[in-house]
């Protein structure tokens, strides 16, 4: 398994974590949101969402895509940490890991988002309750 | 149910992944500590001796009960297997014993740590795992910055006392 850009893309995270850099910060996320700005590779990881531990042969199979288009943008997900993989005999198996998504999420969205979201669904709850 | 077929006849699994800017002792000591464990396990302890083939409990003393099962292998600051019965839910406690995997492999001056949740059921509610990103985010913040993530539900039980 190559998780040397993942690693790369973690440690450059984590420097800015530690270190209050946050140009290096930013380069780590940008592996993750790099990844996710493509609707293949959103489509990828939906596949894994459904069915966690599929082989490149099953997801080429489900997607409109030759098996080269498939490798490729697999590659950048695993790159970018969102996709792990496991032997399991003569079979690499693709695992959704939603790790660097929940980082995401708990870097900018509840920050951002939260507040309206909550707000948003409370609205929500009071007209669904009016009688 | 669908048209998958099922790879893993030992049932389905799912593998969490993330790189800490720690050493593997500090680590395991985050992961086996009780107090430490509440600080990002939306303040849910983990109390056990630690010896292999002895029992853990997850809870919020005189709360609620969160989990609890056997360490079955138990390697520090390397490896820690354990089986997992949940416990918050009869919708839960029906899914009977699956299995934890806590590897933690050092990399350059971080550590990867790679939580593997298998043997469920090929239907298993998501509740079962779907808790892993939250810890694992909040037991990188709290390694790297010393800080508890105080996103909503992360703190979920944290002021709850009995």
């Amino acid at each position: 398994m190559d998780g040397r850009g993942a690693l790369a893309a973690n440690q450059q995270l984590s420097r800015g974590l530690t270190c209050d850099q946050s140009v290096t910060y930013s380069l780590g996320m940008d592996a993750v949101f790099r990844a996710l700005a493509d609707s293949t590779r959103r489509s990828l990881l939906d596949e894994l969402f459904v069915r966690d531990g599929q082989s490149l042969t099953e997801l080429e199979e489900r997607l409109p895509m030759t098996r080269f288009g498939v490798m490729k943008h697999l590659k950048v997900l695993e790159e970018a940490g969102l996709v792990t993989t496991q032997r399991r005999g003569r079979e690499k198996l693709h695992y959704l890991n939603p790790v660097p998504i929940r980082l995401i999420h708990d870097r900018w969205v509840s920050k951002y988002a939260e507040p309206l979201a909550a707000t948003i669904s409370g609205i929500k709850r009071e007209l669904e309750e009016e009688p | 149910m669908n048209d998958y077929m099922v790879i893993n006849a030992r049932g389905a699994m799912s593998v969490f992944e993330t790189y800490i800017k720690t050493t593997p002792e500090r680590l395991w000591e985050a992961i086996t500590d009780p107090e430490m464990r509440a600080k990002y396990s939306f303040g849910v302890r983990t109390d056990s001796d630690w010896a292999p083939g002895s029992h853990y409990k997850a809870s919020v003393p005189g709360v609620i009960d969160i989990a609890e099962g056997e360490n079955l292998d138990v390697d520090p600051p390397r490896r820690l297997v354990q089986s997992f019965r949940a416990l918050w839910s009869d919708e839960v406690k029906s899914a009977g014993s699956s299995r934890v995997t806590w590897e933690i492999e050092p990399v350059g001056s971080s550590c990867r740590l790679r939580v593997t949740h298998d043997q469920l059921a090929d239907d298993a509610n998501s509740e079962l795992f779907g808790g892993w990103p939250m810890i694992l985010s909040g037991l990188k913040t709290l390694l790297e910055t010393g800080e508890l993530l105080d996103t909503p539900g992360s703190l979920r039980y944290s002021q709850a006392t009995a």
